[in-house]
């Protein structure tokens, strides 16, 4: 994985000193609040409903054993003892003291992490598929694209004020693991006719109070014009995007305003006009970052474990594990394993300080050292030999990480909503550990097959319920939680917006109501393979109105 | 004689260090506890409170203090309108251990 050179060393110690000058002298009086809050945001300290926020960027989800381990000590030393995981694959600790944070950065600086543009109107952590470098069905890794990204954009003194977040994210797969087409930007890798590789761009995809699905603006840009484009794009978007309205200051405005024609041809004149070899990278730097996610030493190993399919004929609940949170790995004798972080019951994404060490060790000992955060708020070891997945499993097991229901019905996406969110309308985390419970049972979990439920607690969309085959979105009407349905939401390759199914409903009503439209679905698929949203295309929201009905209404029309 | 205003109202914010909830108590005090809140009742009383919130964003001593509508409980004890301030007053509904529900505090205070 990519290690600091010395100028990150050096703007990352330098950040850290900057702010603890800065919370200094916010707490001796010397800055106001608003003064200071431009400041903090900038180091991803938010406030929250209970207290400060620390948000902490793991740039396209890649972590080490020793990173991991760091964050749990800074939850233990200086938080409460746990950390949420993320959509945009980052961590968050809800506890942190304002003078404290100071410290949590210089020990986050150990271990070459930071919290710089993981807040305010900049560009953000760049994400990726969390199967990087793994996927079988991958033109390339495309972390050295978002290392690249992330360098060029790191304190870029042109972008630091942009209208509003920019997020990027970059997949290298024929199947979008990422969400790419609901970012400002989203890259695919592609290979052109001649073979070669480029990119795919879309732009102005985005979720919250106004979602969009990216458009493409460029079928193929060759590989080595990557940064001339991006800053052509970002030029566009920095002086033509609306100051006016921070609900119409994003990307996807802009272009749904002017129309995707009009943006491609400014996005091209500016491009025309910009010295394209001041600002692309150096070849020879293009490799030298490639050169840091060179994929592991693996062994050279048969197909087929014989001591993994022992496991599995020996104990039913390794097998179901392995049934639903393997990935295939594209070398032979090795898998990488989707820890889930969705205990039937537990707060979505959110592990404690032993848990994210025993991942660390499994991390070092099973899996090359490498872990990632997946955006639905899940871990994966990336490497791991089928011979060693059974002693990995047990280790799971103990840590409370063997959840069986890797993209299943209770691996649901759920933002912190009001129970920690000073933006939120609702909370989200019980309606997501309700469901969780109804839907608990690991077979019955199987039979539904893969269903991606995606909870927010307001329209700002950080639970990505506009792309769940099922979206729950929690609102206040008249100071009572409700939750309006949507059915129909796909964040990968066929990107779709769910649509609204009928009114909102109360809390209680939530799981009824999903027993009722998987009931629907079960009863009314063309059979196991057809997945719940391929159902949903199929036959459109009609078949599924009456769950939203309490089932004594339906009996009385009936 | 002062009219009421629509509801009885009092200050909360969090405070600077720790981004605790905190509310506005007698002599300009920032207390963790609810029932220490001063409780505005009259139109001048909240004038007071609104003159006393301009005055704390003003000085920074804590971070975004708001004005927010209670009501009381048979007891007589300040319970927040909203549940939005009723999870405030407790800590996270899904995490009994933490907050100032974790130390027994505004137990009077239920979703």
């Amino acid at each position: 994985m990519y290690r600091y050179d010395q100028f990150d060393a050096a703007i990352v110690r330098d950040r850290v000193t900057q702010f603890r000058e800065q919370v200094a002298r916010r707490l001796d009086g010397s800055l106001t609040e608003e003064e200071f809050t431009p400041l903090r945001l900038m180091n991803g300290l938010y406030l929250q409903l209970h207290a400060y926020m620390l948000r902490i960027a793991v740039p396209y989800g890649t972590l080490n054993g020793r990173q991991l381990r760091q964050l749990a000590m800074i939850a233990d030393r200086w938080d409460r003892g746990y950390g949420h995981f993320t959509t945009r694959q980052n961590l968050q600790l809800n506890w942190p003291r304002l003078a404290d944070v100071p410290d949590i950065l210089a020990a986050l600086a150990e271990v070459e992490m930071h919290c710089i543009q993981t807040s305010g109107n900049c560009i953000r952590n760049v994400t990726a598929d969390q199967f990087a470098g793994v996927a079988a069905d991958e033109i390339e890794d495309p972390r050295p694209t978002a290392e690249l990204i992330r360098q060029w954009s790191t304190l870029h003194p042109e972008f630091s004020f942009l209208p509003r977040k920019f997020k990027i994210a970059v997949t290298g797969a024929a199947r979008d693991r990422a969400a790419v087409a609901v970012h400002d930007i989203g890259i695919r890798i592609v290979r052109n006719e001649a073979g070669e590789v480029g990119y795919k761009v879309l732009v102005g995809g985005g979720l919250g109070r106004t979602p969009m699905i990216g458009k493409t603006i460029r079928d193929f840009l060759p590989r080595g014009e990557l940064l001339a484009f991006l800053e052509a794009i970002m030029r566009v978007y920095n002086l033509e995007g609306r100051r006016d309205n921070k609900y119409k200051a994003r990307i996807k405005i802009l272009v749904h305003e002017i129309g995707t024609d009009a943006f491609i041809a400014r996005v091209e004149e500016e491009y025309a006009r910009l010295d394209g070899p001041s600002v692309n990278a150096d070849p020879a730097e293009v490799a030298r970052i490639a050169a840091y996610f060179a994929p592991p030493t693996y062994e050279a190993l048969p197909p087929v474990s014989e001591s993994f399919e022992a496991a599995k004929a020996r104990d039913p609940d390794f097998a179901r594990f392995a049934a639903t949170n393997l990935f295939p790995h594209k070398m032979p004798g090795y898998t990488a394993i989707t820890v889930s972080v969705k205990p039937i019951g537990a707060p979505p994404g959110d592990a404690t300080s032993d848990q994210m060490r025993a991942l660390a060790d499994l991390a070092e000992l099973h899996s090359a050292d490498e872990l990632r955060i997946t955006h639905v708020q899940n871990v994966v070891l990336p490497h791991v030999k089928l011979d060693d997945v059974h002693e990995v499993w047990s280790a799971l097991v103990e840590a409370g990480l063997a959840t069986p229901n890797a993209g299943l019905i209770t691996d649901i996406i759920a933002c912190p909503g009001m129970d920690y969110c000073k933006l939120a309308t609702a909370r989200s985390i019980p309606i997501a550990q309700a469901i969780a419970t109804r839907f608990a049972d690991a077979e019955r979990q199987a039979l539904i097959g893969e269903l991606g439920i995606k909870i927010s607690g307001c329209i700002n969309a950080c639970g990505h319920h506009h792309v769940g085959a099922i979206g729950i979105l929690g609102l206040d009407k008249a100071g009572v939680e409700n939750y309006q349905i949507t059915l129909g939401g796909d964040p990968g390759e066929q990107a779709s917006l769910g649509e609204r199914l009928g009114p909102g409903i109360g809390a209680d009503a939530v799981p009824e109501a999903i027993e009722r439209l998987v009931e629907t679905y079960l009863e009314i698929r063309a059979g196991k393979d057809e997945a719940f949203i391929d159902t949903v295309r199929r036959v459109g929201l009609d078949p599924f109105k009456n769950a939203l009905q309490p089932k004594e209404a339906i009996l009385e029309a009936a | 004689m002062s009219k009421r205003p629509q509801a009885a109202l009092i200050m909360s914010a969090n405070a600077l260090l720790d981004g605790a909830v905190v509310y506005y108590a007698a002599g300009g005090a920032w207390s963790p506890q609810l029932a220490d809140a001063i409780v505005a009742v009259s139109e001048d009383e909240a004038g007071a409170l609104e003159a006393a919130r301009a005055a704390a964003e003003a000085s920074g001593a804590v971070v975004e203090p708001e004005i927010l509508p209670v009501g009381t409980d048979a007891a007589g004890r300040i319970v927040p309108s909203h549940y939005r301030e009723k999870i405030r007053a407790l800590g996270p509904t899904i995490r009994r251990d933490l907050g100032p529900q974790a130390r027994g505090e505004h137990d009077h205070v239920s979703l």
